[in-house]
């Protein structure tokens, strides 16, 4: 489904009618184009010969106009077609491709930096536009352009002269395909050291009280300079290459002319070829070159192109990690029971194991805290729960059945999570929520925020729940982006809840409050709480804490308190900072 | 006929030499540059006040002017070559086959010259254009780096840098390429005029017809067609923010089941994106067909008007040939002159932007007599405050009238909420600002006496959050200081106790760090700072405690290293934990901008204030005997 070259060839059948036409339309241009110098030498004889009065000169002249504006308007039009149509294929990739990664495991993502896959879905989704919009335009305007050229030359001069004369030209498309490729590498590495003098100022701007405290002026300056220097060694490397490019394209057609001249020229004064010929070959000699330097250029796109299909093609055969497994059922009437029996996780890829030993049992309606420091798997135990992490064949149940064996359609129904950075889109409030329900009622999301305690943030809004949150959720501050999130979640009334510490940016009388709500919308349906604050977890039906991937200790917030273990321990200490704070 | 493809790929025969932007003048023939806004009317003076960068180069520019001349001229001359070739010697009264070799021979010595010069002439402008843009470059970063924090605390590091890296670049386009195009471009176009005088006035005089119209058409597409460009751009940076946030946020869209919701509205921007990609594109062809076209109609009118001459003996057949090739040279020139056009709206704003960061002056400066350090030779490092009174804004001071001792060597702890102006009073101390009233002296001598290179050689400060820099592990400590040995190095993190975690990473002192410094831990970071303390070596140390929260083994260890790093120097320290204070030898409590206690550990818990109600309440005693 997904392979990008089945894509092209698809996209080549369903279009080529479209692709037949464009073809034909440069190809009739071409055939136009190549009359106009023949036209002129003509005109040249027939002017010479004495043949021609004001009358035929004005229609020498307007036939000239003719041929001349109808092989324009003719290339235009392929050309036209063929970008359209470069553009729809662009268009396609980058659909394909989001559809692709939303199928992917979120691993995948942890893998590969986000960047590197906008670099996909941008410079090689472009790079194959280029093949099939220039790349096109490009290749048949340079064949038939060469073919009908070649053509008329050997009609209008003698075939030595021809030959000779051409001699220089033959350089020019190895010319491209010589310093092209330099050129561009050339390039890339000069963009690369203009990002290092960036990364650096960046990184130096932002450390300025480090630089200033420490008196490192100076050193900053020569670390900048170093990179400066780099730049324009590296610029000054292109310009060696394209300043030598661009000069012998048109040298090696200039001295083609000289040949044409010296040796034409001594034939037409011999009379052995008409001066209207000699005039005509020229004007071909002239017109070779620009498709010449294309098929270089053809050359080029094509190979690169190649290689970023390539990189595309590898891109969307990666099977999703998570998926349904091939007998899974949905899961029906949840209860909302939650078992780990994990011996022990270790992420992929990883040596030490974040997990071990967890053995835990959720009961329906239960509301469980989970608290440890940070790193003590916490986070790695929720999200193991909805997939987010696949775990093992039989370690995690809901309801007696193995989030494995269960669709994870069903499965992710049935679970409502909020993450610690409580992540938004930049979308307005109202879009946001309705993540949770898409066809929830201002009723409905005025509920949810009024529990999760928004509901004064959002009169300071002008806008009110049309307010647009900005690129993940940037216009609110971090408590109201958890905030939100929670409230999204409520929305999705789901009979599992899992809070991974999203209250960590919200002050504690606001938290109290939220919980307050919780535990009332909440009542007989499972909540998981991870939290680092144990104010959120004080008054839940039972507490786990985890320390270094295992269960250190588990009890009601009473008995941990009686038991003086690490949770007494962090109990009292955060209960200093608290009054340090107040 | 020279079939122009907007499409161009791979490296095209374009006017512009490529350079490390990409810049978007070259990626379509017809490039738009930037938006056009109200900066550009002051923009040309600031490209003028730019100018004594160049001055250093002025003789490299002159190279490349005469140059230009000599690639012009030649190039010029291979017409009337053809000219006097066809009417002389192959088809005048008594055509002479021998000398077309000659002739031929002129011609490619001519092509030969063209081809050096241009060459040259790219090298030499290209030389001087990257060193002015680098002379800008290092002023600019040498100036930001003085300005005071103020400046700092007001413009985002994000636009700093830009200043510093496509501001310039778009500058130094002026000085290349738009200064390459106005000469040679602007030449060659006299030229042709001037040739084509001297063949013949009176058709070269219909010839200039065109110009105008020329110009009219350029100029119109051209501002159409950056609109359009402006636009694509535009939406597909909507297309990269989309993914960029989805692929981030992919966990939520999965867990949430929204895939299809969220498919649906990436169509809708890439649709977008599709439409203006495509209406760009149409305009471009459109731009580049009737430019063509007007070409080719041109050529037809030269050869009716010539036609008529040669036919009425007013100038022979060569003369008309040499007017048909003039007329095709005359569209590039106008063509890159349009183009450049842009180059220049956008390299002025970027110099108005850079004129305007040049012009911030400091507000913290140096004395105009800086007591030298030499008349000092050794500091004990006695600090006092005496009545300092700040405020970031005006008439909301965050300090009230603070007075303070801190004695040569004594260890000091600054306690109090958030907000209270602990951090404020530190920064005042390495004149990351001045206060409004009273004084700050180190060993007597007002601190803005003394130059600030001087002080903070003198006074240490090490932040909360670690900023690391990259480099090696060991440049990081000297702060890449070469005149601090490696042996310096390694007894620096010695003292502090973290050699033998240095000794663990990969590449022991040679390990590269990432400014994010994420291969390291939270523990290793700070013990870092604290070895970059002691290798800089000064009389005063600033400690801003991090508050992150640490396993108790960490805990110890960098106690343990804070120790080390106090032993013989005045020691402030904003302290975060019990443990770090209780040794103190003054703990002033800080409340609301003022020192509302002060004392030993002991001293304040008897004084039952602030302090000790904090502390009991607590209970901390307990936890401190458990550490």
């Amino acid at each position: 489904m997904g392979n990008p070259k089945w894509l092209v060839r698809a996209f080549f059948r369903e279009h080529w009618r479209l692709y037949a036409l464009t073809t034909l339309s440069i190809l009739a241009s071409e055939a136009v184009a190549v009359q106009f110098p023949r036209l002129l030498g003509r005109f040249t004889d027939a002017l010479q010969a004495g043949l021609l009065d004001t009358q035929a000169v004005a229609r020498y002249a307007l036939w000239l106009a003719v041929v001349g504006a109808g092989s324009v308007a003719l290339f235009g039009l392929g050309q036209q077609g063929n970008g359209q149509l470069g553009r729809s294929l662009e268009y396609q990739l980058r659909r394909e491709l989001f559809a692709h990664w939303e199928r992917l495991a979120v691993t995948a993502f942890y893998r590969r930096p986000i960047g590197d896959l906008l670099n996909h879905a941008l410079n090689d989704v472009r790079a194959v536009r280029e093949a099939f919009a220039g790349g096109m335009n490009n290749l048949t305007n340079a064949v038939f352009l060469l073919v009908a050229a070649l053509w008329m030359m050997v009609q209008t001069v003698p075939l030595p002269l021809l030959a000779v004369s051409m001699l220089p030209l033959l350089l020019i498309p190895a010319c491209v395909v010589h310093w092209g490729p330099r050129i561009r590498a050339a390039t890339r590495q000069a963009q690369e050291a203009l990002s290092s003098m960036s990364d650096l100022a960046e990184e130096s701007f932002s450390a300025i009280r480090l630089v200033k405290a420490t008196a490192s002026e100076p050193v900053e300056l020569q670390r900048f300079t170093e990179r400066v220097d780099d730049i324009v060694r590296r610029q000054l490397g292109i310009f060696r290459q394209s300043g030598l490019f661009q000069a012998a394209i048109p040298f090696l057609g200039a001295l083609s002319f000289a040949v044409a001249l010296a040796y034409g020229g001594a034939e037409t004064a011999a009379g052995r070829i008409p001066l209207g010929a000699f005039v005509a070959f020229t004007l071909y000699l002239a017109l070779l070159i620009t498709p010449l330097q294309q098929l270089g250029q053809v050359f080029n796109t094509f190979q690169r192109a190649s290689a970023s299909l390539q990189r595309l093609q590898s891109l969307l055969l990666e099977p999703p990690e998570i998926q349904d497994e091939p007998r899974a059922q949905p899961l029906v009437q949840v209860r909302g029971e939650v078992v780990f029996r994990i011996a022990s996780y270790t992420y992929p890829g990883a040596r030490e194991p974040a997990l071990r030993d967890v053995y835990l049992t959720v009961r329906p309606g239960q509301t469980v805290g989970l608290v440890g420091r940070t790193g003590a798997g916490k986070t790695t135990l929720v999200n193991l729960l909805p997939r987010v992490y696949d775990p093992p064949p039989g370690t995690v149940f809901v309801d007696g059945h193995d989030v494995r064996s269960l669709t994870l359609d069903s499965l992710r129904r049935a679970i409502a999570y909020v993450p610690q950075d409580g992540f938004l889109f930049s979308d307005t409030l109202a879009e946001n929520l309705r993540f949770g329900k898409p066809d929830a009622d201002l009723s409905e999301l005025q509920a949810v925020l009024h529990a999760a305690a928004f509901t004064e943030a959002l009169v300071t809004f002008p806008a009110g729940l049309e307010t647009v949150v900005g690129e993940r959720g940037v216009m609110l501050s971090g408590g109201q982006r958890q905030r939100v999130a929670i409230a999204r979640a409520l929305l999705k009334d789901a009979p599992i809840l899992v809070l991974d510490d999203s209250l960590s940016a919200v002050d504690t009388a606001t938290e109290a409050r939220i919980l307050d709500a919780l535990y009332r919308l909440r009542r007989g349906r499972t909540t998981l709480l991870v939290a680092h604050r144990l104010s959120v977890v004080q008054h839940a039906d039972w507490i786990v804490v985890l320390d270094q991937g295992t269960v250190a200790e588990q009890g009601t917030h009473g008995q941990l308190l009686r038991q003086g273990g690490l949770y007494a321990d962090m109990y009292r200490l955060q209960a200093l900072q608290a009054e340090g704070r107040a | 006929m020279n079939q122009q493809t907007p499409e161009r790929t791979g490296v095209s025969g374009a006017s512009g030499p490529p350079s490390a932007t990409g810049g978007s003048a070259r990626s379509t023939p017809a490039g738009p540059g930037f938006v056009q806004t109200a900066d550009e009317v002051r923009g040309s003076t600031s490209l003028r006040r730019l100018l004594p960068f160049a001055r250093p180069y002025a003789r490299h520019f002159l190279a490349v002017v005469v140059l230009v001349l000599l690639a012009n001229a030649a190039a010029v001359a291979q017409p009337y070559l053809v000219k006097v070739a066809i009417d002389q010697d192959i088809a005048g009264p008594h055509p002479n086959p021998q000398a077309l070799v000659g002739i031929g021979a002129l011609y490619a010595g001519a092509s030969l010259a063209v081809l050096l010069a241009s060459y040259a002439q790219v090298l030499v402008l290209q030389y001087a254009g990257q060193r002015v843009v680098r002379s800008i470059r290092l002023t600019l970063f040498r100036h930001l780096e003085s300005l005071s924090m103020r400046f700092f605390d007001t413009n985002a590091v994000g636009r700093l840098v830009t200043h510093v890296a496509s501001d310039t670049e778009s500058v130094s386009q002026f000085f290349t390429n738009f200064f390459l195009t106005l000469v040679r471009d602007g030449l060659s176009l006299v030229m042709i005029v001037v040739a084509m005088y001297q063949l013949d006035a009176r058709i070269a005089t219909y010839c200039m017809a065109i110009l105008p119209a020329l110009f009219v058409i350029s100029a119109v597409f051209r501002k159409r067609l950056r609109q359009r460009y402006q636009t694509t751009r535009t939406r597909l940076s909507n297309v990269v923010a989309f993914l960029a946030e989805n692929l981030a946020g992919m966990r939520i869209i999965q867990l949430y089941q929204q895939e299809q919701r969220q498919a649906q509205r990436f169509d809708e921007l890439n649709r977008a994106h599709r439409a203006a990609s495509r209406a760009e594109y149409r305009l471009s062809v459109l731009f580049n067909r009737s430019f063509e076209l007007l070409g080719n109609v041109a050529v037809a009118a030269v050869a009716w008007v010539g036609g008529d001459a040669v036919l009425h003996h007013t100038i022979p057949f060569g003369t008309l040939y040499a007017f048909i090739t003039y007329i095709r040279q005359f569209f590039q020139p106008i063509n890159a002159l349009t183009q450049q056009w842009n180059t220049l709206q956008s390299a002025g704003v970027a110099a108005e932007r850079i004129a305007r960061v040049l012009a911030v002056q400091p507000d913290v400066r140096d004395p105009e007599q800086p007591v030298s350090l030499a008349d000092l030779p050794d500091l004990r490092g006695h600090v006092q405050f005496a009545h300092v009174t700040f405020a970031y804004q005006p008439g909301r001071p965050v300090l009230h009238d603070i007075t303070l001792e801190v004695p040569a060597g004594a260890f000091f702890g600054i306690v109090g909420a958030t907000g209270a102006g602990k951090s404020s009073l530190i920064s005042l101390l390495v004149r990351f600002y001045d206060p409004q009233e009273g004084v700050i002296t180190l060993d007597g001598i007002d601190l803005r006496r003394l130059r600030q290179a001087d002080l903070h050689r003198l006074i240490g400060l090490v932040q909360q959050d670690v900023h690391l820099l990259s480099g090696t592990v060991a440049d990081n400590i000297r702060m890449f200081r070469r005149e601090i040995s490696e042996q310096q190095v390694v007894d620096a993190a010695r003292t502090v106790g973290v050699h033998e975690r240095i000794l663990a990473l990969p590449d022991g002192y040679q390990t590269r760090l990432f400014s994010k410094g994420v291969n390291l831990s939270l523990g290793e970071r700070q013990l870092l700072a604290f070895a970059r303390v002691v290798a800089l070596n000064p009389r005063v140390l600033i400690l801003d405690e991090a508050t992150a929260h640490l396993d108790s083994v960490t805990e110890q260890w960098v106690q343990h290293g804070l120790r080390a790093v106090a032993r013989d120097r005045t020691t402030l320290v904003i302290a975060h934990r019990l443990s770090t204070v209780r040794e103190a030898d003054c703990i002033v409590v800080l409340d609301q901008g003022r020192i509302v206690e002060q004392g030993r550990h002991a001293e304040l818990l008897a004084q039952g204030g602030l302090y000790a109600r904090l502390y009991e309440r607590a209970g901390v005693e307990e936890l401190a005997d458990r550490r």
